[in-house]
């Protein structure tokens, strides 16, 4: 989950290794380090700066409530079933965690620009985020409806948005 | 990119990955110095959050080892 969301925000899924060692596997350890420092490598530095707006809106979505719970989840409705008894399958679960992921990670880097450049109107959000204009305006209204934006006013017939 | 010494950080359950590192360097074998570890008592431990807070402050990539 954590790759996907690395890879959506360009810094890359190379950057997270996630390895299997046993405590008897010294051989293995020392395999795995070198292969993890090997991709790292080719990926070159990571520049912090480049990524800081991205990087925050990373750290905001993986503490999202609707990411934390999915993944919470996870084992539950895929198995079980959910509250409404419904087994998901692992595909359909799947298909929705990527939905939120990259929901909630577009509309953290849509507050994240309002509130780093105070008022915006919804044609600058998206130059400055590099989506489009229409799914600026409609993660818009998701953010005013929990309260994280708010329309402040008109100027030259354009909303203005601000972030809480 | 020859000369780039990148710096990765290793979670590593402390039963399992940490127990692993260990004797590597115990028996000896040769693996790359650019590892941190932080010892965690599980690998289960280890929030999404850690990761990419780690690579907010600078380090070029993430192992976690369980």
């Amino acid at each position: 989950m954590t790759r996907r969301l690395l890879d959506l925000a360009g810094i890359g899924r190379e950057r997270l290794h996630l390895a299997w060692v046993s405590s008897a596997e010294a051989q293995r350890f020392a395999g795995v380090a070198s292969e993890v420092i090997a991709a790292v490598k080719e990926k070159g530095p990571l520049d912090v700066k480049t990524f800081e707006t991205a990087l925050a809106a990373c750290e905001m979505t993986v503490n999202t409530e609707t990411v934390r719970w999915l993944v919470g989840k996870e084992v539950k409705i895929t198995t079980k079933g959910d509250v409404y008894g419904r087994k998901w399958t692992a595909e359909r679960y799947e298909e929705v965690l990527n939905a939120a992921l990259e929901r909630e990670y577009h509309k953290n880097l849509i507050y994240l620009a309002i509130k780093e450049g105070g008022c915006f109107s919804v044609r600058e959000v998206s130059e400055k985020t590099g989506l489009g204009m229409k799914r600026v305006s409609y993660l818009l209204a998701d953010l005013e409806k929990t309260k994280r934006v708010e329309f402040r006013a008109m100027q030259d017939r354009k909303p203005v948005f601000a972030a809480l | 990119m020859a000369d780039f010494d990148p710096k990765v950080l290793a979670f590593l359950c402390n039963w399992c990955a940490y127990a692993g590192a260990d004797l590597a360097g115990v028996s000896r074998l040769q693996y790359p110095s650019n590892l941190r570890t932080v010892r965690v008592m599980c690998s289960g431990r280890v929030d999404p959050a850690f990761v990419i807070r780690a690579l907010r402050e600078g380090w070029d990539g993430v192992l976690v080892g369980g």
